[in-house]
């Protein structure tokens, strides 16, 4: 056979080999980062919330009630420069984004009550907001914060806030399953929520989307530095998987 | 030769970099649950004349009572739009309204209801419908447009256009008052008293098809057991034997029914074929074995014995004749009755001797005390399983009082005259 046959059939060969191989194993064993949940703190971490420290904040919109959706320009933390930190610590941290020490303690919500009543919403929404405020203050001032435990700061914080605003249906079993994809902005606003894999049961896939939409935007990630929001933030996907409800 | 080889190797790099590309994925395993806000506006009246009712605070009463949905109050609404173009979404979101229901009535005789309900964050319609009937059914329209409207946010069918039996005894002094056996809808609404009786009635039930029900009427000078056609008034007596003949219970095909009869000398459940009249013995103990209930799927059949010293549930199946102890937490668990999906038992439960309404886990097996107050008896389970209905006492008075089965939302109905006993939730009247 001449060469001016045998050469490009080989490379054709190769070229579909490869591509097939890369379709067959890559998009099987794409090594997922999955954040679990953290079980819910059994202690009630609560203080005594006083009225006059709502008061100050200028408001974005004449609302009769401040919303937790709210954006807060103001009151974002300065971003603490990454750069200023050697890169060689004495200590190098695992690029694997493991929980830090403050991300697993969020200060939860304090709620008065263990059972929010229908009555406390407002406050209860309230007190949810300081407690994201909180955690995003955490991730600024951390000063020995890398970007990675930055952002898994940040990922606790949409854990917890979505966690708020999601409602299920009394048809929500333990064990349902809903991908959404989320798709965010650099002001942290979010612009598209879609619903990548449904549970089978449109109640709860409702619930899933509102929790998300409830909660809007998530400004504090405008803290974070570019790159980082542009590789693990822009796109990701949110997990609804109950495992609290009573069966 | 060289190049081709670059090229091959840029492209396969270029493939395993985008599809190994990790995307993240953060898991949400927990939720808060707070109810639902809904917004239901007034729905126009486009007939002659006055409204026959205001069709939106039914709705909104009836997803109030479940405790999934924290209506609106109308005066923080910020506008009334009755039809989709005059629907502002943003009036809406200020007020952290989720959803939106409007409607429009028309008509006098049928009275007919169309309704729209919107999701207020992603600014759609996610519901169609109308319902229409006879202006005495008005209400009921409004319940089939609540039920209508909590199926397709909570995904469980609504049961709110469903009615309630119970028994209502005035008060004498030295007893023996006037009992009524009445029917109502589910809020308490339009009741409709179907028998008085001087002597008492006990353990009203509904046949599966919510034609008929079934009581126990002292009126002969004992206890028998009587059938009794809803649409008509007919009545036929089922049973006049010696001594007790007690809580009647269809089965789910509505063929039977199961009963208690004390005629072989002591309280036995008894199963009697209705075409026939003929009756089998199915427990035969020398205990108390008393308050039939059905499983669901018909195959066994839940009772109320003391054959272990303590009033305990037992199961009996009806396949193999076996007998199975239900409950084992506390020394009293009485009058049981399950939940349409077989999964949820409700019953009543003794604790530091007060009597509550408890609700045990049929697979896990855990009981889970849903009302706080004392002598609470007879519940009964909504057709769609989220809410109990049961007997307690207030103020010294008995009264009817419903709790949801997560033990979250909580109502009583309105008390009438008397002491309201032995109340009964009917299945579904329409699907």
């Amino acid at each position: 056979m001449p060469r001016i046959i045998v050469r490009p059939a080989l490379a054709t060969l190769l070229i579909h080999g490869l591509l097939l191989l890369s379709l067959t194993l890559n998009w099987g064993v794409q090594d997922r980062e999955v954040v679990k949940a953290k079980p819910a703190p059994a202690v009630i971490n609560a203080r005594l919330v006083d009225a006059s420290e709502f008061k100050p904040k200028p408001k974005p919109k004449p609302k009769p009630k401040p919303k937790p959706v709210a954006k807060k320009p103001q009151a974002k933390p300065t971003p603490k420069p990454v750069e200023n930190k050697p890169v060689e610590t004495p200590k190098p941290k695992p690029a694997v984004p493991k929980k830090p020490k403050v991300a697993p303690k969020p200060k939860p919500a304090p709620t008065a009550a263990p059972k929010p009543q229908p009555a406390s919403r407002i406050t209860r929404e309230e007190l949810a907001r300081i407690a994201r405020e909180e955690l995003a203050a955490t991730a600024a001032a951390e000063q020995a914060a890398t970007t990675a435990e930055m952002s898994a700061t940040f990922v606790a914080l949409i854990q917890q806030t979505v966690i708020n605003y999601w409602s299920r249906p009394p048809s929500a079993r333990n064990g349902m399953e809903a991908e959404l994809a989320i798709q965010l902005i650099p002001t942290g606003d979010v612009v598209s929520v879609t619903i990548l894999r449904s549970s089978g049961n449109s109640a709860f896939d409702r619930s899933a989307v509102n929790a998300v939409e409830k909660a809007g935007a998530f400004p504090e990630l405008q803290t974070l530095p570019s790159a980082e929001f542009e590789r693990t933030f822009r796109r990701f996907r949110l997990l609804f998987k109950p495992e609290d409800l009573r069966y | 030769m060289k190049r081709l080889h670059i090229f091959l190797f840029t492209v396969a790099m270029g493939l395993m970099a985008t599809t190994a590309r990790a995307e993240l994925t953060i898991e949400i395993t927990q939720g808060s649950d707070d109810p639902a806000s809904i917004a239901v506006v007034p729905f126009a009246w486009q007939g002659n004349g006055a409204p026959p009712a205001d069709i939106a605070e039914i709705v909104d009463s009836d997803l109030a009572r479940s405790g999934q949905f924290a209506p609106v109050a109308r005066v923080d609404m910020l506008g009334r739009p009755t039809t989709e173009t005059d629907i502002f979404y943003r009036d809406w979101r200020a007020i952290n309204a989720e959803y939106l229901l409007i409607g429009r009535a028309s008509g006098v005789n049928p009275v007919r209801v169309d309704y729209e309900l919107y999701d207020v964050l992603r600014q759609t319609r996610i519901l169609t419908g109308s319902q229409s009937g006879p202006p005495s059914e008005v209400r009921m329209v409004a319940h089939r447009v609540a039920d209508a409207v909590y199926e397709k946010l909570t995904g469980v069918p609504g049961a709110f256009a469903t009615k309630l039996l119970y028994i209502t005894v005035d008060r004498q002094d030295g007893g023996g008052g006037l009992s009524r056996l009445t029917l109502s809808d589910s809020d308490g609404a339009s009741p409709v008293v179907l028998l008085k009786s001087g002597e008492p009635l006990l353990t009203p039930t509904w046949s599966p098809d919510a034609r008929h029900i079934a009581y126990v009427s002292f009126e002969s000078g004992r206890p028998a057991i009587y059938r009794q056609e809803l649409a008509t008034g007919k009545r036929q007596q089922l049973t006049n034997f010696k001594g007790l003949n007690s809580s009647p219970a269809w089965s789910p095909d509505g063929r039977s029914m199961a009963m208690v009869l004390s005629k072989g000398g002591n309280p036995d459940i008894y199963l009697m074929d209705l075409a026939s009249g003929q009756l089998k013995q199915l427990t035969r103990h020398y205990a108390i074995d008393t308050e039939p209930t059905w499983m669901p799927d018909g195959n066994a059949i839940l009772f109320t014995s003391d054959r272990g010293g303590k009033p305990q549930i037992y199961r009996y199946d009806l396949r193999t004749g076996a007998t199975d102890r239900v409950t084992f937490e506390g020394s009293y668990n009485a009058r049981p009755r399950i939940s349409q999906d077989g999964r949820s038992m409700v019953m009543v439960h003794r604790q530091e001797g007060r009597f509550h309404i408890a609700l045990q886990d049929l697979v896990t097996n855990r009981v889970q005390i849903l009302t706080q107050t004392d002598l609470d008896e007879s519940p009964s389970i909504a057709p769609n399983g989220s809410m109990v209905l049961y007997a307690t006492k207030q103020a010294g008075r008995g009264i009817l009082a419903a709790v949801a089965v997560d033990g979250a939302a909580k109502f009583s109905l309105p008390a009438r005259q008397g002491d309201v006993r032995e109340p009964a939730w009917s299945p579904y009247l329409y699907r």
